[in-house]
């Protein structure tokens, strides 16, 4: 298990270090937890200099501002931490508004201890603390209500709070939030002890909770006013284009011809980045008045480079080092060691054995990657939309030389993240550039920056043999699983794991998912680090990271044993998920939900014509310990081309709790719609160290016309809540594989998936 | 200095001719609900009307479009209650939102043709806009609510029709 996720229950959510404050001043009422010193001094200082702090404010007019410290990139997790605040607060959701956190370490996740948004984890690591943040509030307006009304102390228990309003139905007295927090009578405060103390609702109790309310964001994404950091306009600032070196990594700038550039109206200055933080390499910003003349002025500049180390390196020498480092016996350090597998395999009666890849893959947001930087006085000012405020905010202060405190992040709504904007790349050339010239600048990459440099879903190999004994029952499985390193790139010592073999740590967001619910008695998994694809192309998390190359790997392999055995392969799953040992209750949970797929697709009980089939996989991501249960069965046509028609995509989900059943519908078939896409229609190669692919016209993610049906059931069964973002992206490729040999009898193993794979398996 | 009439209004632009519409639109006039997405004309998420028109302003030039009507989605109606806006939060399409001012005028300007659009229509019209966050088919319900919603309105205030 990894480190960083060790501490998601409950009880052991760290309050120690902080304390609840609530107070109030003529601005408002202000709640939350004061982890940093400083708090209760702003809370006692002077109206005006008054800044909402903390989780969230209650203005005098009422409204609810809940601040987000989650990036929101489409998966309305401000409205969803609103939404949680609300139900114990009870406000009314019209007062609710929500406001994104700045990099202040006060407004890290109160679980992981960063501001880091991944994972599908925000839902499931902050329903807690919101919840009490949100009945502590409910709590202090219910005593400044009791007092305003002059009711003694003990009455409190008799008044009612719905809706923004706090009635005494005896008295007949009633006062909005608004009228509480002027009469300035809400002044409790909690001590740690007393706020884990406090009762909360229960499921029953819900009025919020599992109602699809509208999100916040929405209408502001109807009318163009949603500012995302693309949108940032900062007086006198200058836009920066930026020139990339035709190779992905390790490049280096030899001179810089700018005379050509000088002629563009409006050009600045081109600056060569220094980027001690190795982010980059041999990138240029060509700095001018407006970001078309910028563009020009990047054109213009004559670069030579020094192509550098990974200059020659192609996507099949990446594939060919990945096979020879998987060859070797002394590669990687094990993540799974149970059993002994190499015993197994050799007393088995069949052993399978199978290769399995994955091409690289582009994040490609719709929103190009962008950051503007501004520096006033010793403060360094970034805004653009990110996933991962603490790093980012070192990495910008890396770039200008500085002290990390002195950065202030101001977060924006994000055009799209799935883990793009965890990396803080885009800082770097903002920095420099406003440093170099003196003025605030916003970069803005091009869309073939924003392909060429981004930080992909690595290219996998994976390695998988599997043993079954005389009566069909699997009992041994070797999982090797080779590529980049995609976390440990971060240089965070406690987002790597510990290897079972104690071989020193290893990359977790790299074989997650292979230690998945079925009971194998011997059962080995191998990280093993490819070098040489780690250099040439550094990679990044792409929505649910490994979890997408490695139930690839093992629900095909699965599938495989299936039709070797003559057992069907859904039933055989279903044997394997018998919840032995250290499965229990996860098993159950991810065979109840391959079973409602199922049900819901009709297989087994529909009759497909001739070159049509139904497959499954059921997957557990993102960790064992964040698990959401999803499994998906695929319904594809096979024509004797080989051309394959996703015809629709059956997708269960066992979520626990449901916080907006609306969003876990849009969430989930998003995500489904990911999965087909990479499965099926993107795919990024390099070549002289460069990614060939650099617009949308060469990679080519899913359009509507190529949208099969996708049928939704969600699974609510009072579990806690669980994260809904990404497992439906890994869920869908292997799907769609098994329906395609159940099809045609076509075994395919490498993705995306081509209609010349599929007609190469059937002759096979 | 080259004028444009956008969302009916007259405005002289700071750009060279060949300086693309969407730049002029997000810089100068700071409309930014007009998005770069691809600077190729290949995802859709700068769309605006020109004379009606679904255009890629990327691939427009300022100087080419001197003296047409220009629509942005800050201009497609007064309070953002255009049919397709009040189906869009009805619907609850957006996630990331980024590519949904384009989605919303390259609707526009077939529900303005077209109000009975069938979803082979739709498609057709819809598939050169990408969305990342694969919100398809909640546009594809918010066109076809809107649409309904247009038909509806016209109805009414041609004739009243028996219910």
């Amino acid at each position: 298990m990894n480190k960083h996720v060790k501490n998601v229950t409950p009880e052991t959510t760290d309050f120690s270090r902080r304390s609840f404050l609530v107070g109030t001043a003529a601005t408002g009422l202000v709640l939350g937890y004061a982890g940093v010193p400083g708090v209760g001094e702003a809370l006692a200082a002077a109206p005006a200099n008054f800044e909402p702090s903390v989780w969230y404010s209650i203005s005098p007019e009422g409204l609810v501002t809940v601040t987000c410290g989650k990036a929101d990139m489409g998966q309305h997790i401000a409205s969803t931490m609103a939404q949680i605040v609300c139900e114990e607060l009870g406000a009314k959701w019209s007062d609710m508004r929500v406001n994104l956190a700045s990099n202040d370490p006060k407004f890290n996740d109160p679980v992981l201890g960063a501001q880091i948004t991944g994972g599908s984890w925000s839902t499931m690591m902050n329903f807690e603390a919101m919840s009490r943040a949100g009945a502590a509030g409910r709590m202090a307006l219910t005593e400044g209500a009791a007092a305003a009304m002059g009711l003694p102390p003990y009455f409190k228990d008799e008044l009612v709070v719905r809706d923004s309003m706090v009635t005494h139905p005896k008295s007949k007295k009633s006062m909005s939030f608004a009228d509480i927090v002027k009469s300035g009578k809400a002044t409790k405060t909690f001590t740690p002890d007393e706020l884990k103390a406090i009762k909360l609702k229960t499921p029953d109790q819900y009025t919020m909770i599992g109602v699809s309310v509208p999100q916040i964001d929405i209408p502001s994404k109807t009318n163009g006013t949603a500012k995302y950091g693309i949108d940032v306009m900062i007086p006198g600032m200058a836009y920066g284009a930026v020139v990339t070196p035709p190779v992905r990594y390790g490049a280096t700038v030899k001179s810089v011809d700018d005379s050509d550039a000088k002629k563009v109206p409006g050009f600045i200055k081109a600056v060569t980045l220094d980027d001690k933080t190795q982010t980059t390499t041999g990138w240029v910003v060509a700095v001018a008045s407006t970001y078309a003349n910028a563009k020009k002025a990047a054109a213009a500049l004559k670069i030579a480079y020094d192509g550098g180390p990974n200059a020659k390196l192609s996507s099949q020498s990446l594939l060919d080092e990945a096979k020879r480092l998987q060859g070797l016996d002394d590669s990687g350090q094990f993540f799974v060691k149970d059993g002994d597998v190499s015993a197994a395999l050799g007393s088995a009666a069949k052993v399978l054995e199978a290769e399995y890849t994955t091409s690289i893959n582009i994040h490609a947001p719709m929103e190009p990657m962008n950051a503007t930087a501004e520096f006033k006085g010793d403060i360094l000012h970034i805004y653009s939309g990110n996933q991962f405020a603490t790093r980012s905010g070192a990495i910008a202060a890396g770039a200008a030389g500085i002290d990390p405190k002195f950065v202030v992040m101001h977060q924006m709504w994000l055009g799209g993240g799935f883990g793009r904007r965890l990396d803080a790349d885009m800082m770097v050339p903002a920095v420099q550039a406003a440093k170099a010239v003196g003025k605030p600048v916003k970069v803005i990459y091009t869309r073939e920056n924003d392909m060429t440099m981004d930080f992909s879903r690595p290219l996998t190999y994976q390695k998988v043999k599997a043993g079954v004994d005389g009566d069909g029952k699997l009992v041994a499985l070797s999982h090797d699983v080779v590529s980049a390193w995609p976390t440990q790139r971060w240089g965070i010592p406690d987002f790597l794991s510990p290897s079972v073999d104690k071989k020193g740590p290893l990359d977790a967001f790299t074989v997650n998912g292979s230690d998945f619910f079925y009971t194998v008695p011997n059962h080995n998994v191998r990280a093993i680090k490819n070098e040489m694809a780690h250099n040439a192309t550094p990679s990044g998390q792409l929505r649910s990271v490994a979890p997408g190359w490695t139930f690839w790997a093992v629900e095909s392999m699965i599938d495989e044993i299936a039709a070797a055995t003559g057992k069907d392969p859904a039933q055989f799953r279903i044997s394997l998920l018998d919840g032995a040992g250290k499965n229990d209750g996860g098993a159950q949970r991810l065979r109840n939900t391959l079973l409602a797929a199922m049900g819901l697709a009709g297989y087994g009980t529909k009759k497909l014509p001739k070159g049509e089939g139904m497959g499954v996989a059921c997957v557990s991501s993102q960790e064992r310990a964040t698990a959401s249960w999803t499994a998906c069965v695929a319904h594809v046509a096979v024509a004797p081309s080989g051309e394959v028609t996703v015809k629709k995509l059956t997708v269960a989900t066992d979520v626990g709790t449901q916080v907006h059943p609306d969003n876990i519908r849009a969430q989930v078939e998003g995500a489904a719609l990911w999965g087909l896409s990479l499965a099926m229609h993107e795919k990024a190669t390099l070549k002289d160290g460069g990614i060939e692919q650099t617009n949308f016209d060469s990679y080519r993610p899913l359009r509507m016309s190529q949208m099969p049906e996708v049928a939704v059931a969600v699974i609510a069964n009072g579990e806690k809540a669980t994260g809904v973002g990404e497992p439906a992206v890994t869920v869908v490729a292997p799907a769609i594989g098994n329906a395609i040999f159940n099809a045609s009898g076509a075994r395919v193993r490498a993705l995306p998936i081509t209609a010349e794979a599929v007609k190469g398996a059937m002759k096979a | 200095m080259p004028t444009l009439t956008i969302n009916g209004r007259s405005m002289s632009v700071d750009a060279a001719n060949d300086t693309p519409l969407l730049w002029a639109i997000r810089e100068q006039l700071q409309m930014t609900g007009t998005k770069f997405g691809c600077g190729a004309g290949l995802c859709g998420a700068c769309t605006v009307h020109v004379n009606g028109e679904a255009v890629r302003s990327c691939q427009t030039m300022v100087g080419d479009v001197a003296g047409k009507k220009i629509t942005t989605i800050e201009g497609l109606s007064a309070k953002g209650d255009h049919p397709l806006q009040k189906a869009w939060i009805a619907e609850q399409v957006p996630q990331c939102g980024y590519c949904q001012s384009g989605q919303i005028m390259q609707a526009a300007s077939l529900l303005a043709k077209n109000s009975n659009p069938t979803k082979e229509e739709v498609v057709a019209h819809m598939d050169g806009n990408l969305c990342r966050c694969m919100t398809y088919s909640r546009i594809q319900k918010a066109i076809m609510r809107a649409a309904t919603e247009m038909r509806t309105a016209s109805a009414a205030g041609n004739e009243r029709r028996p219910t």
